[in-house]
């Protein structure tokens, strides 16, 4: 009877590891099949999109998108507002979003109320972010030029986003506004991990605010500052909802960025989806080399 | 080094030289106040201008407290114009989505935490993943609006609940994957042991104990849905499927701009994000972060 039962045992136990060595393939298989056929394959068919011109039948292959973007200062001009933009807004983002944090990082009343206040304009859905700040902008009854004109101010040249001028610092200024608090968290975050020890040592040898700030607390916060830089990045390249709210690239051409360009190129104005294409090829490329730079990280943090 | 430590939930009393800026206590809590005013005012102001007549609104002197609210621009966004039915199609959408992208999302997250699999696909798969979700929106917008045209699903709510699954996707997978990480994989051995099947034990043991984890990541997945605009803009042209974000957008840019109603429109729009918003804030910093900041 037990030398009966014993293949019995041995078989179940293979078809169980069988069933385990397959199942997690059967668990990822889904999610793989949706992001090929909704992430994957979109890329290879804008990649080939932008390789042609003219569209279903009478499509043809040819560099001629890329050879025209090389001389379309609409494009370029697009590309320089949206690094500037990233640039611009990024580096206000961490300074404020850096302060604001090593304020919170104390023994604090009131603290929990402070962080839920701070973070507010981040939570807003973009297009409501978009028509907060048109009624702040808003040249004859928004908040900004009646303040101003309560305190004496003469505002008939502070028309904010429909200045050719002001457009792109007015946009820059609002994702300020919306985003120094993703900063602030994240940093935040970051501070209230650094262990207690190294603070301790600085202390004993007699070291400044500003040294220990300088070789303790920037060294061990650099893996939440680096992630925060990143992430805002790839966002602050991609921006585009509540541009088209504010100013929908205007006046003229003064704030339109590379996404909210394409998107009129392929659905407003030329329907010319090729050219559209062949300049989302170009934001991919910029986009590529600042992931890879995070997922490296992100891989180096998780062998850590 | 890394981000991911325990979070104190007492502050520690931080040594005092080293650690502090020396700041008064009274200049600390202004600048503070001064924050929290400028994050704030925007957002009051706006609730106003939803509040107030057409007549005060134009006011040239602005108006913060002393007015009379008066709620008839919320009355006409939701029944003059569409706005009742944008948000129906927002909250369909959304809650739609978000179920699919849970689900397939959850699983392949356990398949990627849990076994080992050849060729270190583990990370692999989990680094392309991620990388899917690295693409600017606008990149796919062109292709999909082609795709969904060639199947006639433009205008629809399936074409939204598709493209939303597959936006959320690859955020379900990493979140999960890290609630999964931080069980210890004797809880679903221990139920094996006990005669119960992996699923089963995944069922009875282990979906319960991330229960709190996958709550939140379903959050941020509305969040996200709730929020998006590009592919909602390019893959509707009626009011058929148009969401919230599409609605208001039609508003502003119209030719005569009704304030009044964009604002209650706005508010209007604002209002479930904050709600849920305040729901996850315990795992803010990780969404936010996609997981690789875990505060």
């Amino acid at each position: 009877m037990d030398a009966k039962s014993w293949p019995l045992i041995t078989r179940d136990k293979q078809s169980f590891l069988r069933r385990e060595t397959s199942l997690p393939y059967l668990l990822i298989a889904p999610t793989i099949a949706v992001l090929a056929a909704l992430s994957i394959y979109p890329l290879i068919y804008l990649i080939k999109l932008s390789f042609q011109t003219g569209e279903g039948a009478s499509a043809r292959w040819s560099l001629a998108n890329f050879t025209r973007l090389a001389t379309d200062s609409f494009f370029l001009s697009a590309l320089a507002h949206t690094l500037v933009y990233a640039t611009v807004a990024l580096t206000f983002e961490f300074l404020l979003g850096l302060a604001l944090a090593l304020l919170v990082d104390r023994p604090l009343r009131g603290r929990t109320v402070f962080r839920a206040a701070l973070l507010i304009p981040m939570m807003l859905p973009p297009v409501v972010v978009g028509i907060v700040w048109r009624l702040m902008y808003d040249p004859n009854f928004g908040a900004i030029n009646g303040a101003l004109r309560a305190l004496g101010f003469n505002t008939t040249a502070l028309t904010w986003t429909a200045s050719p001028a002001l457009a792109l610092a007015s946009v820059i200024a609002v994702d300020i506004w919306q985003w120094t608090p993703f900063m602030f968290l994240v940093l935040l975050a970051g501070l209230q991990a650094i262990p207690q020890e190294p603070y301790e040592a600085a202390m004993i040898d007699g070291s400044s605010w500003w040294q220990t700030f300088r070789h303790v607390t920037l060294p061990l916060l650099k893996p939440a500052i680096l992630i925060a830089l990143l992430l805002r990045t790839m966002d602050l390249i991609r921006v585009f909802d509540q541009i088209l709210i504010l100013t929908q690239g205007g006046p003229g051409f003064a704030t339109e960025t590379i996404s909210l360009h394409i998107f009129r190129v392929a659905f407003r104005v030329n329907f010319d989806y090729g050219y559209a294409a062949a300049m989302s090829f170009v934001l991919l490329a910029l986009t590529n080399v600042v992931s890879v730079f995070y997922i490296r990280l992100l891989q180096r943090q998780e062998a850590a | 080094m890394t981000a991911r430590v325990r979070q104190s939930k007492q502050p520690v009393a931080y040594p005092r030289r080293a650690r502090r800026l020396r700041l008064a206590p009274v200049a600390r809590y202004a600048l503070l106040v001064i924050a929290v005013i400028i994050s704030i005012a925007p957002v009051y102001w706006m609730v106003t201008i939803s509040l107030k007549t057409e007549i005060e609104q134009m006011s040239p002197s602005p108006e913060w407290i002393n007015f009379t609210p008066t709620f008839v621009h919320y009355q006409s966004a939701l029944f003059g114009r569409s706005f009742g039915q944008y948000f129906i199609t927002s909250a369909t959408v959304a809650a739609l989505s978000t179920t699919c992208a849970m689900v397939v999302g959850t699983l392949a997250a356990y398949g990627l935490a849990r076994f080992e699999l050849r060729a270190r696909l583990n990370r692999r798969l989990s680094m392309w993943i991620l990388s899917t979700r690295m693409l600017p929106p606008i990149l796919s917008a062109v292709p999909l609006f082609l795709m969904m045209r060639d199947l006639s699903l433009l205008d629809t709510l399936a074409s939204l609940v598709i493209v939303y699954m597959a936006m959320n996707l690859p955020f379900v997978v990493w979140m999960m994957r890290g609630f999964f990480q931080e069980l210890p994989r004797e809880m679903e051995e221990a139920a094996m042991v006990d005669g119960d099947t992996r699923m089963g034990a995944l069922r009875r043991v282990i979906i319960p104990l991330v229960a709190p984890g996958l709550a939140a990541t379903a959050v941020f997945c509305l969040i996200a849905s709730w929020n998006e605009f590009l592919f909602a803009l390019v893959l509707t042209q009626t009011d058929a499927a148009a969401t919230l974000p599409v609605g208001i957008a039609g508003l502003v840019t119209q030719y005569e701009i009704k304030w009044g109603i964009m604002s209650a429109a706005g508010i209007m729009a604002m209002i479930p994000i904050l709600v849920f918003a305040i729901a996850v804030q315990r795992y803010l910093v990780r969404g936010l972060s996609l997981g690789a900041v875990k505060g």
